[in-house]
Order: C-alpha cells, then sequence, then structure tokens
C-alpha cells in the first residue's frame, strides 16, 4: 500500500478525523549526507592508513608482521569479500523477487544496477588482477644476484676484518698468556704482572689487557688490568662482559671471544686464553686482551651487516610481506569495489525509487484514494516532482471533496424529493379520489388504489394506452372527456359522468387537467374523478324531505275539513232513505279510511323530514340488537331469526332509539320478503332464516351489523332505488323505510349497503365507527 | 597472468606441507619423583628454509606446546595440564655467533652464545631432555596419560591467501602413572 513511503491515509469524506502525527522516522544511512560524508572520510583514512601501512611494513616486527598484520588484513579481506558478496547476493535476489512479483520498473533497475555493477566490478577485478601480478614482480625484483653479490661481499669483508682483529686479539692474549709469569698471578703480585704487561699496551699492540687469577676450586677473580690512554675512559671495567668471558675461558669452554659494543660508540673485540704453570700446565690465570673498533669503523660494519641481514630477512620474509602487500591491495579495492558497488545499487536505487513511489502513487490515486501522499526525500528534481505529484493529488481530493458534497447535497434533494414523492403517493393511495396520470403519448403513468376501485381496473393499465383502457363500454365517458380537453387550455375539462355498477349507478364528477412543461409544451395531462354519488343521494334525500315537508303541509291541512265534511254528510244522511243512507255512508267510510290513509302517509312524510338529530351515547350494540329482536320472539314461527354475535365488541356511539328502529325496519322487510307469517321453506330446503350478525373491523374502525335472509332478493335494478324516498317493492309500502333507515345510519356516520345473499336472499350490511 | 599465479601458490603450498610432513617430533615422558620429565627431540627440523631464516638474522623462534593429557572414550581427551617452552636464536652475521635463548613459560630459564651452527640446532631441537614440566600430584595411579607436543616456528612464512594454514609437527607419547 505504501511505496516505502509515508502513507497519510485520510478517512474518506465528509467526516476528517484529526490524525495523531506520526512518530518521527529515523533517516536511513544512505539518506543521511553527514553519515555518507563521514564514511568516505572513513574510507580515505583507512585508505591512508593502509598506505602507512605498507610503507612501514618492512620495519615491523616479523613476528607481528606475520602473525598479527597479515592475519588481520586477510581477516578483514575475507570481511570484505563476505559484505560485498551479502550486498550482492542481498540486491541480486532483492531484483529477482521484484521481477518474480511484476514490481513496476523492476525489469528497469535489475538492468540499471546490472549496468552500474558492470562498470564497478569489471574494473576493479581487472585492476586487482593486474595490480597483484604487478606487486608479485616487484617483489621478485627485491632479489637481484647483483645485489645480492654487494651485500654478501660487503658483509664479508667485514666479517672477515672483524675476524682478522679477533685472531690478531686472540693471537696477543696467548702471547701474553705466555709471557706474563705464572707464578706472579698464582701469587697475586700485581706489580709484577703489571710490568709484564705493560710494554704490550704501550707498544699499541692491544688497548687493554686484563689478568684474572684463578683460585683453587673457584671463579676467576680480576688481579689486575692495563690499559692503553686511546681507550675510551670509564666503562672498561663496568660492563662486566671481561669477567664473563674470564670465566668461560677458565670453564675451557672453546668460545674465547667476545665483542662488547661501547656506550660511546665503537666496540671491545676482546679475546681470552687461559695463563697455566709451565712445569704442571694447570692453569692460574686467565688473560683477557682487548682492542679498540673505533667507533665509525664499528658503525660501518655493523650497518654493512645490518643491510644484510635486512635484505636475507627481506628475502626469508617474502612471502608474508607480498601477502601483506596483496592483502592491503586486495582490502583497497574490495573497499572500492564494496563502496562502488553500494554507491550503484544506492544511485539506482535513487533514480527508480521516485519513479517506483510515483507509479504506486498513481495507482493509490487511481484506485480513489485521493488522501495518498509521497513524502519526497530530495530536493533535487525528483523531489520536485514529487511535489508536483502531491499538489496534483490535493487537487483531485479537493475536487472529489467538492463532488462528494454535491452528490451528497444531490442526494439530500433526491432524499426530499423521494420522500416528498412517496408522501403524495400516499395521499393519493388514501384519498377517495381517483387520479390518473397520463403521459403526453397518451399512455397511463400512475394510477391511484381509488381510480382502480372507482373505475374497477387493475394495476397492469400502467403504460397502456388510455384509448385502449377507456375503450371498455362503461369507460367511454372518460374517453369522451379526455378528447374534449384540449392540450393547450389552462382550465380542466370538468364533466360529471355516471358510470353502472352492478345495477348502481356510480356518479363521478371527472376534470382533465393539460399538463404543460416549461415553455408551454403538452407534456400529459390528469385525470382526476370523485365519487359524488352520496352527494347526489344526500341531495336527492334534501329535495325529498322537502317535498315531504310541502306534501304534509299542503295535504294535510285540507284533510281535516274532508273527513269533517264526510262526517257531516253521513249525519246528515242518517234519515234518509237505506239505499241512500247506504251508498252515502259507504262513501263517506271510503272518504274518511282514504282520509286516514293519507294522513297517516302525511305523518309518515313529516316524521321523514322532521327526523331529529341522533343522541349518540355509547352503547353495547349486541345488548341493544338482542333487546330488539326479543320483540320478534314466538311472533313468527316460520321464520327462524339468528343471532351471531361477536364477543368483545367495543361500545358504539349511537342512538338507540333509532338503531333499534333501523334494525326492525331491517327485520320487518327481511320477514316480509319471507312470507311472514305464511313463510315457507326455500326451494333449496332451507327453512326461512334471518341472521343479524356483528363484526368488528378493526383495521377500518368500524363495527359491522349485517342483517341477511334467504327470501328472494331484491333484483339489481331495483337495488340502487332501494333507499330513495317513496321507493317500495311492497304494495302498501310508503317507500320511506329504507330512506330513513339510510338517513339514521348516515346521521351516524355510518354506511349501508344491500348485496345478494348466496344461494339467495339478500344481505343489508351496516358499518357504524367505533 | 593468473594461472601463473595460482600455480606459485599451490606449488608453495605443497611444499610446505610436504616439509612439514617431513619432520617428527619424539616425545618420551618419565614420572619420576612427583614429577613428570619430559623429553623431546625435532627431527630433520633444520631445514635449509629454517637455516635461511636464522642466518638472515631474524630472531627465530621454535615454540614447543607440552600437554599432558588424558584419553578420554567418550568425549574429547582432557588436559592435565600444559607448557610452553620457546627457544630463540639470533644469529650475528658480523661475529658469526648464534645467541640463544631458552624460555619457560615466558620465563627466561638459560642464554649462550655459540658460533657453531650443530650447537645451535640441538639448542633448538634437541637439548629437551627430561624436563620436569608437570607434577604428578593430579595424576591417578596406574592410569593412563600421554604427553602431546607441538612445535611450531615464527615468524611464519605465511601465505596469502589463507595465512591461518598450520604447519605444526606433533608428537606424543603414552606412559602409564604408577606411583
Amino acid at each position: 500500500m505504501t511505496t516505502s513511503v509515508r502513507d497519510v491515509r485520510r478517512p474518506t469524506l465528509p467526516a476528517r478525523q484529526p490524525k495523531a502525527p506520526p512518530p518521527p522516522e529515523r533517516r536511513p544511512f544512505r539518506d543521511n549526507p553527514r553519515l555518507i560524508l563521514l564514511g568516505i572520510v572513513l574510507l580515505f583514512g583507512a585508505l591512508a592508513a593502509m598506505i602507512v601501512l605498507a610503507d612501514q611494513s618492512t620495519e615491523l616486527n616479523p613476528d607481528f608482521l606475520s602473525e598479527v598484520v597479515l592475519y588481520a588484513l586477510s581477516a578483514a579481506d575475507l570481511t570484505m569479500v563476505l559484505a560485498l558478496v551479502f550486498v550482492l547476493a542481498r540486491n541480486v535476489v532483492k531484483l529477482l523477487v521484484e521481477r518474480r512479483r511484476g514490481l513496476p520498473f523492476s525489469r528497469f533497475r535489475a538492468k540499471l544496477v546490472l549496468a552500474m555493477l558492470g562498470l564497478t566490478i569489471i574494473p576493479s577485478v581487472l585492476v586487482l588482477i593486474v595490480g597483484g601480478e604487478l606487486i608479485r614482480s616487484s617483489t621478485e625484483r627485491w632479489f637481484s644476484q647483483p645485489i645480492d653479490d654487494v651485500l654478501r661481499s660487503a658483509n664479508e669483508i667485514a666479517v672477515d676484518y672483524y675476524r682478522d682483529r679477533e685472531t690478531v686479539v686472540a693471537n696477543h692474549a696467548e702471547r701474553i698468556a705466555g709471557v706474563v709469569p705464572a707464578a706472579a698471578v698464582e701469587a697475586g703480585d700485581i706489580d709484577a704482572v703489571r710490568s709484564a704487561l705493560a710494554p704490550e699496551v704501550t707498544q699499541g699492540r692491544v688497548g687493554l689487557v686484563e689478568v684474572y687469577r684463578i683460585q683453587e676450586g673457584g671463579a676467576p677473580t680480576p688481579l689486575v688490568a692495563v690499559e692503553s690512554p686511546s681507550l675510551p675512559r670509564g666503562h672498561v671495567r663496568a660492563s662486566g662482559a671481561a669477567d664473563r668471558l674470564a670465566a668461560r675461558v677458565a670453564s675451557g669452554s672453546p668460545d674465547r671471544r667476545v665483542h662488547e659494543p661501547l656506550d660511546g660508540g665503537g666496540e671491545l673485540v676482546r679475546a681470552g686464553a687461559v695463563l697455566r704453570e709451565a712445569y704442571t700446565n694447570r692453569p692460574v690465570g686467565v688473560v683477557i686482551a682487548s682492542d679498540h673498533l673505533a667507533g665509525e669503523f664499528a658503525e660501518h660494519s655493523r650497518r654493512i651487516t645490518e643491510a644484510y641481514e635486512q635484505y636475507r630477512a627481506l628475502a626469508v620474509l617474502k612471502r608474508p610481506l607480498e601477502g601483506v602487500y596483496l592483502s592491503l591491495f586486495v582490502m583497497m579495492t574490495l573497499m572500492i569495489l564494496v563502496s562502488a558497488t553500494w554507491m550503484g545499487l544506492y544511485l539506482a536505487k535513487r533514480i527508480t525509487r521516485p519513479v517506483q513511489m510515483l507509479a504506486a502513487g498513481a495507482r493509490e490515486i487511481g484506485a480513489g484514494r485521493l488522501d495518498h501522499r509521497i513524502e519526497p526525500e530530495t530536493r533535487d528534481e525528483f523531489g520536485s516532482l514529487v511535489e508536483a505529484f502531491n499538489t496534483m493529488a490535493g487537487e483531485l481530493a479537493g475536487s472529489q471533496r467538492k463532488l462528494e458534497r454535491s452528490r451528497l447535497d444531490l442526494e439530500r434533494k433526491n432524499q426530499q424529493l423521494d420522500e416528498r414523492r412517496r408522501y403524495i403517493e400516499t395521499v393519493l393511495e388514501r384519498i377517495a379520489t381517483g387520479v390518473i396520470s397520463l403521459g403526453a403519448d397518451g399512455r397511463i403513468g400512475t394510477i391511484n388504489v381509488a381510480a382502480l376501485r372507482l373505475l374497477e381496473l387493475d394495476g397492469a393499465v400502467v403504460g397502456a394506452r388510455a384509448e385502449d383502457v377507456f375503450a371498455r363500454e362503461d369507460l367511454r365517458p372518460l374517453e369522451a372527456l379526455l378528447k374534449r380537453m384540449h392540450p393547450g387550455a389552462a382550465d380542466p375539462a370538468a364533466q360529471e359522468i355516471a358510470l353502472t355498477r352492478e345495477g348502481r349507478e356510480l356518479h363521478l364528477a371527472t376534470a382533465a387537467t393539460p399538463l404543460q412543461g416549461e415553455e408551454g409544451e403538452f407534456t400529459g395531462s390528469v385525470l382526476v374523478f370523485d365519487d359524488v354519488t352520496p352527494l347526489i343521494r344526500t341531495q336527492r334525500v334534501a329535495a325529498w324531505r322537502d317535498v315531504a315537508r310541502r306534501l304534509a303541509h299542503e295535504i294535510k291541512n285540507p284533510l281535516t275539513p274532508i273527513q269533517l265534511c264526510a262526517e257531516r254528510m253521513r249525519r246528515h244522511f242518517g234519515g234518509a232513505p237505506p239505499a241512500a243512507r247506504a251508498l252515502v255512508e259507504e262513501c263517506t267510510t271510503t272518504i274518511v279510511g282514504e282520509v286516514e290513509s293519507l294522513k297517516a302517509l302525511v305523518d309518515e312524510f313529516a316524521q321523514f323530514a322532521r327526523m331529529p338529530a341522533p343522541r349518540a351515547v355509547p352503547s353495547d350494540l349486541n345488548a341493544v340488537l338482542a333487546d330488539t329482536l326479543a320483540l320478534y320472539k314466538d311472533l313468527f314461527h316460520e321464520v327462524r331469526i339468528e343471532r351471531r354475535f361477536a364477543d368483545g365488541l367495543p361500545a358504539v356511539r349511537v342512538d338507540v332509539e333509532q338503531i333499534r328502529r333501523v334494525v326492525i325496519n331491517l327485520v320487518d322487510n327481511a320477514v316480509e320478503a319471507l312470507g311472514g307469517s305464511t313463510a315457507a321453506a326455500r326451494p333449496s330446503g332451507e327453512s326461512p332464516t334471518i341472521v343479524v350478525e356483528t363484526r368488528q373491523d378493526a383495521a377500518n374502525g368500524v363495527v359491522r351489523v349485517t342483517v341477511s335472509d334467504n327470501g328472494p332478493g331484491i333484483s339489481a335494478a331495483d337495488r340502487d332505488k332501494l333507499f330513495m324516498p317513496y321507493y317500495s317493492t311492497k304494495r302498501r309500502g310508503s317507500g320511506l323505510g329504507l330512506a330513513i333507515v339510510r338517513r339514521i345510519i348516515a346521521e351516524h356516520g355510518g354506511n349501508i349497503e344491500v348485496t345478494d345473499n348466496a344461494p339467495s336472499g339478500t344481505i343489508f350490511t351496516i358499518e357504524l365507527p367505533v | 597472468m593468473m594461472r601463473r599465479g595460482l600455480a606459485i601458490l599451490l606449488w608453495a603450498a605443497a611444499l610446505t606441507a610436504s616439509l612439514a610432513a617431513a619432520q617428527t617430533l619424539q616425545v618420551t615422558p618419565l614420572s619420576r619423583d612427583g614429577r613428570v620429565l619430559v623429553s623431546f627431540k625435532l627431527a630433520d627440523a633444520f631445514t635449509g628454509e629454517i637455516r635461511a631464516a636464522i642466518h638472515s638474522g631474524l630472531t627465530i623462534s621454535f615454540v614447543y606446546r607440552i600437554d599432558l593429557k588424558r584419553s578420554s572414550a567418550l568425549w574429547l581427551d582432557s588436559t592435565i595440564a600444559s607448557a610452553e617452552i620457546t627457544a630463540t636464536v639470533r644469529y650475528d652475521n658480523l661475529t658469526r655467533r648464534y645467541q640463544l635463548t631458552r624460555m619457560q613459560d615466558g620465563r627466561i630459564e638459560s642464554a649462550k652464545e655459540t658460533e657453531r651452527e650443530e650447537d645451535a640446532q640441538a639448542w633448538l631441537t634437541a637439548d629437551f631432555d627430561k624436563l620436569p614440566l608437570f607434577s604428578s600430584a593430579a595424576l591417578e595411579a596406574n592410569s593412563e596419560y600421554y604427553v602431546r607436543v607441538r612445535a611450531h616456528t615464527t615468524p611464519r612464512n605465511a601465505s596469502f591467501v589463507w595465512p591461518w594454514e598450520r604447519h605444526d609437527v606433533t608428537g606424543q607419547a603414552k606412559f602409564t602413572f604408577v606411583q
């Protein structure tokens, strides 16, 4: 996810959470200029130390050279070889892994690394081979025969001179041992011995003569010493070398010569001889003769020998020295190689890393993570490129945030519109008004439930052409209305149409409104229709009430004079002949009877017209129905009245008297339909039955009361007129019963419907709000 | 060029190995008077190379590492005691004299000069007779021990390619400690 860079992710919009600052990263060595500079300084320091070491190598202690320096250099070489192999192997493995993973720029990086390694390794190896051979041939040239001959000859000269001086001094010692009187030495006569020695010294044959006396069973002890004034003063006796030589000579050792370097320069060449008693040949003393080699001469001799020895030592130490030189050279080469290799790898990384980072960053941006940033590691052109990339990513992120905000606004508005649409749809679905929207092409776009119910359509009509849907016989008025609608008109086309539903008339107040776009073009139309059937019914009832009131007023007033006149005529003609009296009696009786009938009729009309408003109180509807039906107990033996009351019926606000009247009216009608007291079994074999049932419809908040019978039923043609005043199917009915029933139910806020019963009969269904 | 260098190196390594193989180290341990006396002699050690090195004036040392050990069948042999004797020679090309020194465990035990190469050779390789190097107090009676002596010279004539190659001469001899 991160391309070895700091991945600065931010949470997606709109919430941007604060992020803790990342811990400071430790800069790697390769990115720290100070450390790189320090490394370069150390490298040059190491190279300088190697040069100094190589320069001093011949002067080093051979043991130190072969035991420490060579080992250390070889160990360092091996370590550097291992380091180089490790660096190379690590990077080769990394390159292989990167190529296998198909990482971007892996092939380019591999080529770059290989090129840089080739540029460093091949010249270095060539230089190493040539340089090694040069060192080897140079060491071979150290040892040439002429130099060897010269040094050897010079050393031989010095050695021969020393030998000659030793021989001379030894001969002097032997000769002096023969001259010095043994008895004097044995007796410790210093003067006698000194006088015997003096001529040797004064004549310059030797510089110093020392005589030691050997006492029986003991070490030689100094007896007398005679020295030349030319000898350096003060230290001849201090060295003790003569004592040790005397002891060695006395012990019979053949090693009787010694060289004693002096502090002030020069050497003493000493030689010893045993001084023996002449007759017994018994050693009685030791004579040490010494000759002084001048400082300058001894120094030259010693230098010659040192040069010779150094040359010989160089030959002996040729292999270790050669090893040291080769090791140093290999080390320098390896250091350069490791440095160059590392630098090559570093440069390859410096070149490819920003490109890889940019590629990875581009992928992240492409994946939509616009908050991805690349941390610039350098301030060069690559750093500028990274900065430009980050700027671009920032601008993209800003644009995306703006887009996101716009999207959110749009979503919010869409949501509001959706809510509004759902609200309108809900309103449209819930309202009793039918609404149909039509497109410009005349196809139905939407249709609400009320429209479906009123027009007896199903939801499949959505998308169908309106002229096809309204081609149905009963819906043709709608089609005509749509045709009558002018698309450019601002006012809707309105019309009241009547549809026939199951023999009943359905009155719809319809309006077709054209829809216009912003530029006034026709975009469709909306068809709205309301069921105004109850309104029309109410209007009709009101009209009938007015008629009834007028009838009651206009008819009832003359009836009483008519009745009084008829009774007066009957009384007047009481004395008339029987035939006339009988005629008058019959006529007046008929008049009075008809007047009574007219009065009763007028009273009913008056009652219909003056029906009071119901005094509704919460009542137990089942109890009201039970009390009412109790009136019919044992009244009609041929008709069975069955009760099916629902349990737990809630209290209903009704005017008990008016409801009782409704029930009586409906039950009376049913009894009469079944034949009353002469009711016979139904053709289906069932007994004449009236069922009074109560039921709660909690979903619609109503209580339903049904009064059903299995009588002959009502024809469809009569069903719609059934509730109209002055309409009756009975011969002696006033036609106001069901009109009053409907009015009472309507005054209670309810509704009454009549439907067919199965297999025969009628069902009156009353809905009362709870 | 590379082939020649490689051939020289191989030749040098083979020569050094053959010289080392030709040398023998005779070891004779002896337990007496509470001490383990060790005698040893390095034969055929005075090769031309050694002589040239000595006569070059370099200080040449013969270092003998003497270990008193006990064999172990299950594990590595245990070392009871160790000592190191160094015989050093310095040849003065001017006086043609050998300056000889002998040290034991870093202490100078003796020194002498000689003109005779035979004496120097004996001093360096052969004059190691019944050296009372170890105490026998820690030894178990009737147990078998052995003394191992490893010898090498310094300065080493080490090669460049692999300086750690050692051509030590080793000799050892068993003895039964009888109390």
